[in-house]
């Protein structure tokens, strides 16, 4: 028996029949995540209902030098839950309990397969909701939300998973089940689950995840402006954060992501917009009434020309729409696309976006751009048509220099889609060989066999324990084969 | 991106760890495979995957939309249509939910259908399975069998007679659904047959024909008789064609092609010889399926064209009285109502605000929304026959939040949610009224007694 | 500074570079040489922890006191480790910012306040240092400069190492430069003070205020000589008096209003100046909210401050009989566990801490050794200090 055939058989003794998918049909609906080019067919898929088949499942992977990879609900967007060939695919889709909410504690804890909407579904009876709100909000999972360090528009304000995530139950790659952080703020020792968020599954996998819960805002605004470039309502922006108003949300579209979000959902833009921004405020209603007039005097103080306002929930929908809908909008103008996801200082914004103007322009391709602008958080969306020979090559010529161009100005490969296997080429552009390496010090830490989501976020995996006088044995890799001592 | 066609994307990293797909002979027939242009279009996002009642309470990819696809996509490459691939699209109730989550616009109602009817003719299904399928499209599509037999099939339940029958299965598959259709029967209920035409009261405004559906004829007329006396009321002529063929929706659900565009043939000559400016249909899942006549039918050369027009006259009851706006004076009517969403008519049509308008319009009712709205109660057609278990958790799951909104009526637009969700509701130990909305709209137009919907179709725990 | 003392411990010499660069020549040559090295910044919460078991090289930052770079459209600033936390506050406050944390031990530098994850009461709002420490420059235990995070407030691309490096009192490695996230000043302060009477009080009223639509800043609570529940509300002026009111209802008639902070705002309830044997022992108590009035009624007769908001406070238990200490820090904690949370022994004199055991119960323990091994692999940087005897 192979390793990976005696894993299964552990799995079958383990699971119920059902959890525990051999066949090839069935394997295939796994071999990608939300990022479809890139696709392996797992060697198993087990769905595990609580922690304790989970870590069974774990210790037999790591026993038999099995490589596994977690997923939720399959949504991410940098390959990050991309399967290992003749590995194994651990889904968290069944333990999707949400096991407390306390109000008093302003805590909820959940199963790491409960999609991030229901967790503020269950906390909106106390007052109470759970703030990273990523797009995929409806449908990805707080696992997956964890091991990505999700964000969301609202994020500016609000801060990302790591500040929301304040304890996990986890198993780590030798399948021992471990807590970290907890109930109460600051536990003693490394904040290791501030290592964790965000490590894409290469640490261990999270079975139980307590959040804090942030109080529903008394009132919300929302307000839509439209200007006849990105320069002007960029201005608006940088205008509006030296007033010192912190909004809840600042998010851009230029003109070509407004004229797919009108073609898929109609949603009504003001009519000839180079630029739209949703500005959105919360807060106690006579904080957010203060900001609100200021936000829409610097509006159009930088050249709006039309500015309205969203106060109840259906408006507030109906500007969301537009918005919300833009990725998946864009197959409405182009028949194929590459989402890009970078991070630049705020201030960088006109000139970035002039840069990727002028890409556009070189080389033919057509780039929507869609984005966080309080955060400059980037989401360009590069156009081409498959069926155009070279348009592809085109489009990742141009995906690849706009990220070159965040570098460049000191900004980020990833602000929320995370490296996963799409971006982990680039780590090495961002950062240097000893950065890298300083930071698979930690992952060899909790996984020295690099069993746990192996190929993620690392152009090159470390052989651990590679420093002069610290190998104690034959590293498991390179016994494997799978690795040389240089 | 067309993510899921085979190495759609170019770039250095994709053609190296594609897997590459290798099948022998297998996948579909050259009949109207699953559309791969309309399968491109679905970009893997996932945002259907919560609203798929199977993959709520499975939570695996292979009984979510997006792994039904993702079968779908294997099929065209030429994987074979085994044993495995199948049972997870029969698996799908056909509720559409997906249909109205999807951002990217794909039309999972269209691949299904398409792959249905290959698997109906590609695909060897059990001798059980398909013996117990040969049995309700015996039964179902066909009202007066249908009306004709529930007695008896009860009869030979309970003696037991036939043992052979029995050790298949069939009967106890069957027999609850026809037992709840009975206890919901109301032995009062008028059952003569409506007029073939009823004249609208006061000025007439236009002229409406009524289909009278399978289920709802037979178990429902007083849902038809109610339809009829509110378009009258309301200003319509209403013409009742006699003789009507069924719809031919469960056929188009279970991918029974041929017999869904005979049925649909019928129809058409029918509606044409009456003469009407519009078809009005108080069954949801009937609806859905007379509105997609053009797509049935496209390849038929006689009456592709006639399918087209037939297809823009019809509209769902709610739809019509919404459109047509209140003329009919309301009378009070305190109760307190929760409506349930019908998967064919809000996912499949779109018709959300229509019957919820028509409820606020009632002065003294109050409306009450139920907790995840999107989600099926598992009839689904004849799903709750084909697969009782998860029909029995969903209809489970679907009764919890109805009783949770504390309303006296539930009401909906679906003979089949009604059936299902009675049975749920009763199993709970919980009684409550049932209506169509019709009925709720006659008992406000006609002044009747709120006691009447509080009451109908109240059932006792089995 | 010969003759320099970490906690007890002698240092063998003192080193003060300037830059990076500087750093890590000198952690070269002492990993070379197989010396321990002790890094400090201002020194005031050195004797924080447990002693270090040797500390060849004390590794004084305070030379490294330069604002690196203030972005002050982008809100961002990079300093260096040495930077006082004032001048760093001064510097980009001319631009009306901030960094929202407090200066809970007076001359505190950027780098002393992130190896130890000091925090006061805007915690509350803002999180502690983990939450605005965007990017970080470190020198690791062989010498080698690496860096992670970066300059743009969004930013997932790899580990986040800056986490871990927060609160890991210099074992791990030594940091240079910190970038953080910075937030606007508001234009309006306003605390609402009223006096408790008990910690059942204190709770009702902590709760009554989280709960409410006011945004507190602060809600900072303490028992013994002067028992009060404060909440600090920020933001615009109109904004302010809106929320103030609703405070004012919420904590009754005896509130009193205060545009400056009232006296011991956001300071330890002992003298921090205090360094010889008969200081007080330090504590620092986290729990679950809900569990406030029992932590602090455990913690009866002690002078008590801290964050009811947050599930954080502090406690000063006069110095003297080390057994009698370990009992009651044992009691405390114990009362600490139940409520899910800690009790860390921050600082001691020697007899003290000889006693009890400071860190008290680690979860994953056995991970965070590992993590050290890694980072740190013949255990050099102040050694000894951290938890399990890392």
């Amino acid at each position: 028996m192979t390793p990976l055939e005696h894993v299964t058989a552990r799995a079958r003794e383990l699971l119920p029949a059902e959890a525990v998918i051999t066949d090839r049909a069935r394997l295939r609906t796994y071999e990608c995540d939300g990022l479809a080019h890139y696709r392996v067919t797992p060697g198993l898929v087990v769905i595990p209902e609580d922690v304790h088949q989970l870590a069974a499942i774990v210790r037999a992977c790591s026993e038999l030098g099995v490589p596994y990879v977690a997923r939720g609900s399959g949504t991410g967007l940098s390959g990050g839950a991309l399967p290992v060939a003749e590995g194994v695919l651990i889904v968290t889709s069944r333990q999707r309990a949400i096991r407390a909410v306390r109000r008093e504690d302003q805590r909820a804890v959940v199963e790491p397969g409960v999609i991030n909407l229901d967790v503020t579904r269950a906390a909106t009876p106390y007052g109470y909701y759970y703030a990273p709100d990523p797009s995929s909000q409806q449908v990805c999972s707080i696992g997956g939300n964890v091991a990505e360090n999700s964000g969301g528009a609202h994020c500016l304000k609000y801060g990302f998973t790591t500040n929301h995530v304040i304890g996990v139950e986890m198993v780590t790659p030798d399948g021992e089940v471990v807590r970290l952080g907890g109930d109460a703020p600051d536990t003693p020792g490394y904040d290791l689950l501030g290592a964790v968020v965000g490590s894409e599954g290469t640490l261990g996998i999270v079975t139980e995840v307590t959040v804090r819960l942030t109080r529903l805002p008394e009132h919300v605004v929302t307000v839509l402006a439209g200007f006849d470039s990105t320069d002007r309502a960029g201005a608006a922006v940088s205008a509006i954060i030296g007033a010192g108003v912190v909004p809840a949300a600042i998010e851009m579209m230029d003109a070509l992501a407004i004229e797919a979000a009108e073609a898929a959902v109609q949603c009504h833009y003001p009519a000839g917009a180079g630029a739209v921004l949703v500005v959105e405020l919360d807060g106690p209603s006579s904080d957010c009434e203060a900001e609100y007039a200021d936000v829409v005097r610097l509006c159009q103080d930088n050249g709006a020309f039309e500015v309205r306002t969203a106060t109840d929930a259906a408006e507030r929908a109906l500007i969301w729409k537009g918005r919300k809908s833009a990725f998946a909008a864009v197959g409405r103008i182009s028949p194929d696309y590459i989402v890009q996801d970078g991070v630049i200082p705020r201030t960088a914004l006109p000139e970035v976006l002039a840069r990727i103007a002028e890409l556009s322009r070189e080389s033919g391709v057509r780039v929507a751009n869609v984005f966080h602008a309080g955060d400059g958080n980037l989401h360009p969306l590069v156009l081409f048509d498959d069926a155009v020979e070279g348009a592809g090559e085109a489009a990742e010529e141009v995906s690849r220099a706009i990220l070159d161009l965040c570098i460049e100005h000191g900004g980020s490969i990833t602000g929320e889609h995370g490296v996963g296997h799409d971006k982990a080429p680039y780590m090495a552009r961002m950062f240097g060989e000893d950065d890298l390496d300083t930071m698979q010090l930690v992952r060899c830490a909790f996984d020295p066999d690099h069993v746990s989501n192996p190929g993620k976020v690392f152009p090159t995996p470390r052989l651990c324990g590679e420093a002069p006088g610290r190998r104690k044995g034959v590293h498991p890799l390179q016994e494997a084969g799978l690795a040389e001592v240089f | 991106m067309t993510a899921i066609d085979p190495g759609s994307r170019p770039g250095e990293q994709a053609g190296s760890i594609t897997d590459p797909v290798t099948y022998g002979a297998g996948g579909f027939d050259d009949h109207r495979p699953p559309d791969a242009a309309l399968l491109g279009d679905c970009v893997h996002c996932g945002f259907c995957l919560p609203t798929c009642p199977t993959y709520v309470l499975w939570g695996e990819e292979m009984d979510s939309p997006r792994g039904r696809l993702y079968l779908m996509k294997e099929g065209l490459e030429g994987a074979p249509l085994d044993g495995a691939m199948v049972e997870h699209w029969d698996n799908c109730l056909g509720c559409m939910s997906c249909v109205t989550a999807c951002p990217s616009g794909v039309r999972y109602d269209t691949l299904i259908e398409q792959t249905r009817a290959q698997v109906e003719r590609v695909h060897d299904r059990p001798a059980k399975d398909r013996a117990l399928r040969a049995l309700i499209f015996a039964l179902f599509p066909h009202p007066r069998l249908l009306k004709t037999l529930r007695g008896p099939l009860r009869a030979l339940q309970r003696t037991g007679l036939d043992r052979r029958l029995r050790k298949t299965g069939l009967l106890d598959r069957l027999a609850p659904h026809l037992a709840a259709m009975e206890r919901l029967t109301p032995p009062l209920a008028p059952t003569e047959r409506l007029p073939e035409r009823i004249p609208a009261v006061g000025e007439r405004r236009t002229t409406v024909g009524l289909i009278t559906g399978c289920v709802q004829g037979a178990f429902f007329p007083e849902v038809n008789a109610a339809t009829a006396r509110v378009l009258a009321a309301e200003g319509c002529d209403v013409v009742v064609p006699p003789h009507q063929s069924c719809c031919g929706a469960l056929s188009v659900h279970n991918g029974r092609e041929e017999e869904a565009q005979r049925y649909a043939r019928r129809v058409i000559d029918t509606f044409e010889r009456a003469g009407v400016e519009r078809v009005v249909i108080n069954a949801a899942g009937c609806g859905s399926t007379l509105k997609d006549y053009a797509r049935l039918l496209s390849d038929d050369p006689v009456y592709a064209e006639r399918a087209v027009r037939f297809q823009e006259r019809v509209l769902d009851i709610a739809e019509l009285l919404d459109d047509l706006g209140p003329r009919a004076q309301r009378h009070p009517l305190p109760l307190t109502v929760a409506y349930h969403d019908a998967c064919h008519l809000a996912h499949a049509q779109g018709v959300r605000e229509q019957p919820r308008r028509l409820l606020a319009g009632i002065p003294g009712l109050e409306l009450r929304e139920i907790a995840d709205p999107e989600l099926c109660c598992g009839s689904a057609g004849i799903y709750n026959i084909l697969h009782p278990e998860a029909a029995g958790e969903l209809g489970e799951r679907k009764a919890a939040t109805i009783v949770d909104t504390g309303a006296e009526v539930l009401v909906t637009a679906n003979p089949g949610c009604l059936l299902q969700v009675t049975s749920a509701i009763a199993a709970r130990g919980h009684s409550m009224g049932m209506a169509h909305l019709v009925e709720v709209l006659d008992a406000s137009i006609h002044g009747l007694a709120p006691d009447r919907l509080r009451s109908a179709r109240s059932t006792t725990p089995a | 500074m010969a003759g320099a003392v970490v906690d007890g411990v002698t240092a063998g010499s003192v080193e003060r570079p300037r830059t990076t660069e500087e750093v890590a020549d000198v952690v070269r040559k002492a990993a070379a040489a197989g010396l321990t090295v002790v890094p400090r910044g201002a020194g005031t919460k050195l004797t924080w922890g447990l002693p270090p078991t040797s500390a060849d090289v004390l590794l004084d930052l305070s030379g490294m006191d330069r604002v690196v770079e203030h972005e002050a459209g982008d809100l961002i600033a990079t300093a260096q480790a040495g930077t006082p936390l004032a001048r760093l506050q001064e510097q980009v406050g001319t631009a009306g910012q901030r960094l929202l944390v407090d200066e809970t031990v007076p001359g505190a530098t950027v780098g002393g306040t992130l190896a130890t994850n000091a925090s006061g009461p805007c915690r509350l709002v803002a999180g502690t240092m983990r939450d605005l420490l965007i990017g970080v420059t470190f020198v690791r235990a062989d010498g080698v400069v690496a860096k992670a995070g970066g300059k743009v407030v969004k930013n997932v691309a790899g580990y986040d190492v800056g986490k871990l490096l927060v609160g890991s009192f210099g074992t791990l490695a030594v940091v240079t430069e910190a970038t953080f996230r910075l937030h606007p000043v508001p234009a309006l302060r306003r605390w609402l003070t009223v006096p408790v009477g008990s910690p059942q009080e204190a709770q009702e009223l902590a709760q009554a205020v989280i709960h409410a639509q006011v945004v507190p800043a602060a809600v900072e609570v303490s028992l013994g000589r002067d028992s009060s529940l404060t909440v600090l509300l920020e933001g615009r002026p109109d904004g302010v008096e809106g929320r103030a009111d609703v405070v004012r209802r919420l904590l009754g008639d005896a509130t009193a209003e205060s545009a400056s902070p009232p006296s011991g705002w956001g300071a330890y309830p002992w003298d921090p100046t205090s360094t010889g044997g008969d200081r007080a022992v330090a504590l620092k108590l986290t729990f679950r909210l809900s569990g406030l009035a029992d932590v602090l009624a455990a913690a009866e007769g002690l002078e008590v401050s801290g964050s009811a908001g947050a599930g954080v406070v502090y406690a000063a238990l006069p110095a003297g009989d080390p057994v009698e200490i370990s009992a009651t820090v044992e009691r405390l904690r114990g009362v600490c566990a139940h409520h899910h949370g800690s009790l860390v022994v921050l600082d001691a004199p020697a007899a003290v801490k000889q006693a009890v055991d400071v860190w008290g119960p680690v979860p994953a323990l056995g991970l965070m050794q590992r993590v050290k091994d890694e980072f740190d692999p013949d255990h050099r940087l102040a050694p000894g200090r951290f938890v399990g005897g890392i």
